[in-house]
């Protein structure tokens, strides 16, 4: 309880600059990508027409996803975004889960995490609107609808990072201290799991769900 | 007055406000569900057990963010926190505060889908299951902001601030908890709202129901925005550590950053969730343009939000810059 | 007794800031969420007529930030000019 705010560190100095490293949340972000890793081998080691067990899983997630990216950007954009869509979505839910197992905790509860996430998200809607509109009028937008509107629409963009990623931040680290507090005043064995259950897997897919859903969003908004 | 007396004085008086103020919402919520409720066992008195049952459902979630204030203070009550000093006083007076606010909003958000979602199974009771699964997710999405305000709650009390000056943190943790308990109530309400319009759409279009969750929950993600800028605002002044200072203008500033972004959050969140609430709405009854109309609920719930963005750019510049 | 009279001052102007736009963001809030719920209900009735709707809409939108803008202004003034 006295450690609430503390994280393991590993301070490197290189140049002259100090890198920092939080080193849970990277051990955590490995072992998310060796799940992914398995999951994905496990799906298609054995393609077949007529799918098998773990190859028609596979099949639902891509397909929702897919589904999803291609009524918001149409079927070229679905093309170009659907993977890292896809690829965003089971990252973050595989993320969020892993409080489950005991002696594990989420990646997602570093903040740098879903800063990052959001950041990737935020630079590939920025990108395609310049590529699909030119530079030109891109730039024009943050002038509209008043001239002098250009450092609130800057700095609403900004914004948008802020509150995409601390919603991440938020709900799954507050959801990690509610139940370390709860362990610690109670001894009952019935309470931390179903608050575990409720706060790491409910709120963790919808708040997996709702990021990816404002990501593909933005992006449309920008291709448009 | 020597710190124990103080720091008991802050957590009783604490413990009462964080009560007071978060048994009104889901009081009121509830109370709103069970009217609805009413209304629908009188359409359709047959199938009033299911009725019933719905209703219990709907108000035991709209319940939990009282439960979640009475937790808070009990906890103020009773447990002997680590820390020690005056100003522990004003961690626990943050405390108190910031959960007591911060369920107001969800308490009264939760109560909308509760009742539409009654209302609609008395319309329409093949879609009963499927109205009662969108009303837990509706309603359990807007007790985020609720959520956020006992983090912030949680994290004042357990932590020890003895090793920061008196002057000016005091004023910043009590700062701390006004910025996210009062920035809550806006958008626990308004995401209520657009869960609410959601559980009616689906009762009057089954067909859109997949379409219909999707609007919900994004546009209650956005509509939830200011009550973000309020919790990152009270990480703010809860983590920066401040330099000792004398005079009354530092603790000032830290306390008005965290009115400024309090009540800054409680407008745009009401104004998003009514137009999360329009849009849900609509892309029911016209489901080909729901793209349309959800990029409009997003341009539209943006600017709305711009208010938000200015109360949080003040607090910033109170916090960083004075 | 005079430098004490102007730290009150400053406090003063401080928590006037913070309560200017604090207060001062609500209604703009409440206030262009209207404006926007229904413009989407416009949408719903008349998709055809989306860009006429979406222009009107942010035009209402920016006159109803009018007195959020003042709010602005008055709470930058107390904390830099005052």
């Amino acid at each position: 309880m006295e450690n609430l705010g503390q994280v393991h560190q590993l301070v490197v100095s290189l140049f002259g600059f100090n890198l920092v490293f939080n080193l849970e949340a990277i051990l955590m972000t490995w072992i998310v990508f060796g799940f992914l890793l398995f999951f994905g081998i496990l799906t298609t080691r054995k393609r077949d027409f007529v799918p098998q067990k773990f190859q028609i899983v596979g099949e639902m997630i891509v397909g929702q996803f897919y589904q999803l990216t291609e009524d918001a950007l149409d079927r070229e954009g679905a093309e170009k975004y659907g993977p890292m869509i896809c690829s965003l979505f089971l990252f973050m839910l595989l993320s969020n889960w892993l409080g489950i197992i005991p002696h594990l905790e989420e990646p997602t509860k570093d903040l740098n995490t879903p800063l990052a996430l959001g950041l990737m998200g935020f630079v590939v809607a920025h990108y395609a609107g310049i590529k699909s509109k030119g530079f030109k009028a891109y730039s024009r937008e943050y002038f509209q609808p008043m001239f002098f509107m250009m450092p609130l629409n800057v700095i609403g963009e900004m914004a948008k990072i802020v509150s995409i990623s601390f919603r991440l931040f938020g709900n799954i680290m507050g959801g990690s201290i509610i139940i370390l507090v709860v362990s610690h005043l109670t001894y009952s064995l019935l309470l931390p799991p179903l608050l575990n259950a409720f706060f790491g897997l409910f709120v963790g897919t919808i708040q997996a769900f709702v990021f990816t859903m404002l990501t593909v969003v933005y992006i449309s908004v920008q291709i448009k | 007055m020597d710190p124990v007396t103080l720091t008991k004085l802050a957590a009783n008086v604490g413990a009462g406000l964080c009560i007071g103020f978060g048994a009104i919402g889901a009081a009121i919520g509830e109370g709103y569900t069970a009217a609805q409720a009413n209304i629908a066992v009188s359409r359709n008195p047959r199938i009033s057990g299911d009725l019933f049952k719905n209703m219990l459902v709907g108000q035991a979630v709209a319940e939990s963010a009282s439960i979640f204030a009475l937790v808070i203070a009990i906890l103020l009550l009773f447990v002997d926190t680590p820390g020690m000093g005056q100003i522990k006083a004003a961690a626990l007076f943050g405390a108190g505060v910031s959960m007591g606010f911060g369920a107001i909003g969800s308490g009264l958000g939760s109560g909308f889908p509760g009742g539409q979602a009654c209302l609609g199974i008395a319309r329409q009771p093949a879609v009963g299951s499927r109205l009662t699964t969108n009303m837990l997710i509706g309603s359990a999405v807007s007790q985020t902001p609720a959520i956020f305000s006992m983090v912030v709650a949680l994290m004042l009390m357990f932590m020890d601030f003895s090793i920061q000056p008196l002057q000016p943190t005091w004023a910043a943790l009590i700062g701390a908890g006004l910025s996210t308990g009062l920035a809550a109530i806006g958008s626990g309400y308004g995401g209520g709202l657009a869960a609410g319009a959601s559980c009616e759409s689906i009762a009057r279009q089954p067909k859109s129901a997949g379409q219909v969750t999707t609007t919900m929950l994004v546009g209650q993600a956005v509509a939830q925005t200011p009550s973000i800028f309020g919790l990152l605002v009270s990480f703010i002044l809860m983590f920066k550590s401040f330099p000792a200072a004398t005079n009354w203008s530092a603790p000032m500033a830290l306390l008005s950053a965290g009115i400024c972004m309090g009540f800054g959050g409680i407008g745009p969140g009401i104004g998003n969730g009514m137009t999360a609430e329009g849009a849900v709405r609509w892309v029911a009854r016209n489901i080909e343009h729901a793209g349309d109309l959800m990029r409009i609920m997003l341009v539209g719930q943006a600017v709305a939000q711009s208010t938000a963005i200015y109360a949080m750019v003040v607090s910033l510049v109170l916090i960083f810059v004075i | 007794m005079a430098i004490e009279g102007v730290d009150l001052v400053k406090a003063a102007a401080f928590l006037g800031a913070g309560i200017s736009m604090g207060l001062g963001a609500i209604g703009p809030g409440v206030g262009e969420g209207m404006v926007a719920a229904k413009a989407c209900e416009a949408i719903g009735k008349n998709s055809k007529e989306a860009g006429l709707l979406t222009r009107t809409m942010l035009v209402g939108q920016a006159v109803s930030e009018s007195t959020g803008i003042y709010s602005l202004v008055v709470a930058l003034l107390l904390l830099f000019v005052v």
